[in-house]
């Protein structure tokens, strides 16, 4: 299996060669635009690139650092990094001397070799925080060559004569047949790996955190008042009641501390869509919905000090760990439209750039994220400046499986996302323009894509009547 | 919940006036905004509200973007409407969302296109018939004349039994807004007041953004106006009014017959009109008399008899849309218990935050299309229009995310049949109407485009109160 992974890469604009720059920038982005451009596919494992010019003009809020101008390159790549390097240099050697001449520190014309110009990329690239992939394991190659598989099956049942009675079975053996019989599918036989993954139902979760909750609520109380007599506890049970009354009073704490100290003093945004400015919506606007799938970037200034730090890193590892292997099947935070996401912090943590690909236009994408998660949400950002204003959200949503609400709860986590106007305002606001941007799959989904994974596992297999039909219903 | 104020509120919001057997808008351009003004101060009083049961006729009221300013609205104030109401129908981005290429590019338009003259103001009259309408016309016209130009008129009626011209019953799913007196839907249909009016909460339990009077200076008369109930200083512009959104939409009902019909590959002209009706109730997700596949999958029962029939759900009843395809107009621009991938109760929530109230009436001949006879003399369409306090939540949402994406749950390249099909798609560009089945789905490829917009503006119908202060800008 080929794992897909993030790369960016930050570097300083050259002053004066900022007009430079933008204008190259925008002479690919508008072949892009017009499918005119052929480059970027001589890079196989190149999922989605962009070039995003970053200044002080692209924050909404006063930044935490003085930033200057510079240029963020993103990608989400197929294996290996240095091959991945490698492949952009060689292959894509034009575009990277005319964009990044106009960069600091970029080699002179007779320094530049591969190992030059790779040497600069890694010099500048950074770390990312928090990484999703909605369908992972598939390479970029993978991708097409699925959907040029159920592209062919497709046309194959809608032209082949069929017999009234054929039973679904039947019809799975002659499609399998037939893709067996084609030399340029032979690939297929080879079961598609896919990482394991958690899927914990739902009532699991719900079960879970309600006995949580219970032991919070009466064995912190029960501790702290000393109603067990430890002495006739063996020592591992009274170790295991303490660590686990320490460790949820904690949260408990940090919960309080975090709404009562912060949340609750916090200068939060009241603005709504209709205040923005104009121009900038505009900008935004030029180069959305030009295809089936549309991309955001965004950078956000960190609300100060120590303990926001602590708890966005807190939901970073979260999102990390479990993006990773829980929930995952095409959803982030339960969001079934997401291709690739990632949180970035930048400037030594003072900044958070967020990136992501998604399906469908701008109003559905924040839409399902307030629909689906607008906890998860309310957690990462309510630690950044200006976000509106969250109740109880910070902390508790970080908790795994938390997108799932405690029915009964709702009246203590309000606001932040689910105050839908500010949020979608505060998004808006807050959303860079993309100078450019890539993606070799544009009209393929991300729901597609795992369907056509599955198409493809299941086209090998000896399926009984029930599953031959679930195979069929995937056309 | 806070009461909804009835005798504020334009009657067309909270009742469809299809009793009004004519009607007829007037697109007007403000010709002398004083006069205009003296003109809008005097009906103030005379529009319909939702407080009073039927009349005889029905007066309506509906501004543009260049309406509020022509009266003389500053940019401060302009500038809290919404960005869709301010930005109007036509801007590149949104003729990307809307899917209004080809025969349907603004440009094309009868009126509201950038070629066409500038509508301001739409007067809606209803009429129990054509000189109903007359005469109340008649005693507007003097007062009209002197301030405004009329631009366009749209003449228009409902056809009988509620159909629209392709042949199929119209207008039988319709939120009901909770508060407003009218008796409750049930089945989901219940809607908080501010998915559809200014000042009430609405489906994420927040009051939707307001037009506020953020600078009143030289801004006319405030009295009348309501304090802002989210809780800022201002007076309140948006309170019991909404946006109304109108789409002229010619229909090829010969078209579409004759392309159903080419699918059906029948033996007979019975079995051709048969199977291309049914066709045809598939991609509209009911039968032509209203009644819905998920109740009758196989056939009308009584197509003479208009069905009523609203309840039901999809989860349970059809979870593989093997009797209502997924792709089906019904079933994505109001998916029930089954939004997406959500759990039915979760769907349920979210497909409360999508609706709209539909405000549909016909124009050109009486005629009612069907499998036998589908040439009607003349262009007949609709006038599409609705109701919602937030336009690219609402409608635009439908018409994009639901209507015209492809990607419509995991369909691949399905757009909406009815409303979503582009006339001349990219190259490459497939667009399908897949119909579940129970061992292979069925698939009709290359569908065409049977609906033409001809026309469409982007309109706030006022409170009275509103109206009132608009009078004395």
């Amino acid at each position: 299996m080929i794992k897909q992974h993030p790369l960016i890469i930050l570097s300083p604009v050259r002053k004066d060669k900022l007009e430079t720059l933008d204008m190259r920038l925008s002479v690919i982005r508008e072949k892009l635009q017009k499918g005119t451009e052929t480059e970027f596919r001589k890079v196989p494992t190149l999922h989605y690139g962009r070039w995003v010019i970053l200044s002080r003009d692209s924050f909404r809020d006063e930044p935490a650092v003085p930033v200057g101008i510079r240029l963020i390159f993103s990608t989400n790549f197929d294996g290996d990094k240095d091959n991945h390097l490698n492949e952009l240099v060689t292959n894509l050697t034009k575009y990277f001397d005319d964009i990044y001449e106009c960069c600091e520190g970029y080699p002179e014309p007779g320094a530049r070799t591969t190992e030059s110009r790779k040497n600069y990329l890694e010099k500048y690239s950074i770390k990312t925080s928090a990484f999703y992939n909605g369908a992972p394991g598939r390479s970029v190659q993978q991708i097409h060559q699925e959907q040029a598989l159920r592209e062919y099956i497709w046309n194959f049942i809608k032209n082949n004569k069929w017999d009234k009675n054929a039973t679904a079975v039947e019809m799975h053996r002659a499609i399998r047949k037939e893709v067996e019989s084609k030399a340029e599918f032979a690939w297929s036989k080879q079961k598609a790996e896919l990482p394991r993954i958690f899927n914990l139902p739902n009532i699991v979760v719900f079960i879970g955190y309600t006995i949580l909750l219970l032991i919070l609520f009466f064995f912190t109380t029960a501790l702290m008042l000393i109603f067990i007599d430890f002495s006739k506890l063996s020592f591992i049970a009274s170790f295991l009641l303490i660590f686990i009354s320490l460790f949820l009073g904690l949260i408990q704490l940090w919960i309080l501390f975090i709404h009562f100290f912060h949340e609750r003093r916090d200068k939060n945004g009241t603005l709504t869509l209709s205040q923005l400015d104009d121009k900038k919506v505009n900008e935004l606007k030029k180069t959305e919905d030009l295809f089936p799938q549309n991309q955001f970037t965004q950078v956000a200034v960190m609300k100060p000090g120590i303990v926001r730090s602590f708890n966005f890193w807190i939901w970073m590892l979260r999102t990390k760990v479990l993006a990773g292997r829980v929930f995952i099947k095409g959803k982030l935070l339960n969001i079934p439209t997401i291709h690739f996401a990632r949180w970035v912090r930048i400037d030594n943590g003072k900044h958070v750039l967020f990136f992501s690909n998604f399906d469908g236009n701008w109003q559905q994408y924040l839409g399902d994220f307030i629909d689906q998660s607008g906890w998860g949400l309310s957690g990462i950002f309510s630690n950044t400046i200006n976000f509106p204003k969250t109740h109880f959200m910070g902390v508790l949503g970080a908790l795994p499986g938390m997108p799932i609400k405690f029915p009964g709860t709702n009246f203590l986590l309000t606001g932040g996302a689910y105050d839908e106007e500010h949020f979608l305002a505060w998004s808006r606001s807050t959303q860079v323009p993309t100078q450019v941007w890539y993606c070799p799959y544009k009209h393929i989904s991300i729901k597609n894509i795992n369907n056509n994974t599955s198409i493809r596992n299941e086209l090998h297999k000896d399926l009984n009547d029930a599953q031959a039909k679930i195979f069929l219903k995937r056309f | 919940m806070t009461p909804i104020e009835l005798s504020e509120i334009q009657a067309y919001l909270l009742n469809d006036l299809k009793e009004m057997g004519y009607s007829r808008y007037y697109l007007l351009k403000v010709k002398d905004a004083t006069a205009a003004k003296k003109l809008i101060a005097s009906i103030a009083g005379s529009i319909s509200n939702a407080a009073v049961s039927a009349q005889d006729t029905s007066l309506n009221i509906g501004f543009t973007n260049t309406g509020l300013i022509a009266l003389g609205l500053n940019e401060v104030n302009m500038h809290s409407f919404s960005r869709e109401f301010r930005e109007g129908m036509v801007t590149p981005h949104r003729q990307r969302l809307l899917g209004d290429f080809d025969s349907s590019d603004p440009s094309k338009w009868q009126w509201g296109g950038p070629a066409n003259e500038r509508v301001d103001v739409m007067l809606l009259i209803f009429g129990k018939n054509e000189s109903g309408v007359d005469n109340l016309f008649q005693q507007l016209k003097q007062e009209l004349d002197a301030g405004f130009h009329t631009v366009h008129i749209l003449n228009n009626k409902p056809l009988p039994n509620d159909r629209e011209h392709f042949g199929f019953r119209d207008g039988i799913s319709q939120p009901v807004i909770k508060g407003s007196g009218i008796k409750p839907a049930g089945n989901n249909n219940d809607i908080n007041p501010g998915e559809f009016l200014m000042g009430y909460e609405n489906e994420y339990d927040i009051f939707p953004a307001s037009p506020l009077l953020l600078d009143d200076k030289n801004q006319g008369n405030k009295e009348s106006l309501a304090a802002d109930v989210s809780g800022s200083s201002f007076k309140d512009l948006g309170r019991n009014g909404t946006y109304f959104v109108l789409r002229q939409l010619e229909q090829d009902v010969d078209g579409f017959w004759k392309f159903l019909k080419q699918q059906t590959n029948a033996p007979d002209t019975k079995t051709i009109n048969e199977e291309s009706t049914m066709l045809a109730a598939k991609m509209m997700g009911r039968w032509p008399n209203g009644a819905p596949l998920v109740t009758n999958p196989d056939n009308e029962n009584d197509p003479a008899n208009k069905s009523d029939e609203n309840n039901f759900s999809y989860y349970k009843s059809d979870p593989e849309g093997e009797k209502c395809p997924f792709g089906s107009h019904i079933r994505r621009m109001n998916p029930r218990d089954q939004f997406e991938e959500s759990p039915p109760g979760i769907s349920l929530k979210l497909t409360r935050r999508h609706r709209i109230i539909r405000r549909v009436r016909s124009y050109g001949e009486d005629f009612i299309g069907s499998a036998e006879n589908h040439k009607p003399n003349g262009e007949v369409g609709l006038l599409f229009g609705c109701f919602m306090a937030n336009i690219s939540k609402q409608f635009e949402f439908l018409q994009y995310t639901w209507g015209n994406s492809p990607k419509f749950k995991r369909l691949y390249d399905d757009p909406d049949p009815i409303i979503g099909v582009r006339e001349c798609p990219a190259a490459g560009v497939k667009q399908n109407f897949t119909i579940p089945q129970k061992t292979v789905n069925k698939v009709i490829p290359d569908l065409q485009s049977f609906v033409t917009v001809k026309g469409g503006a982007y309109f706030f119908f006022p409170s009275v109160s509103v109206l009132k202060f608009l009078g004395t800008l």
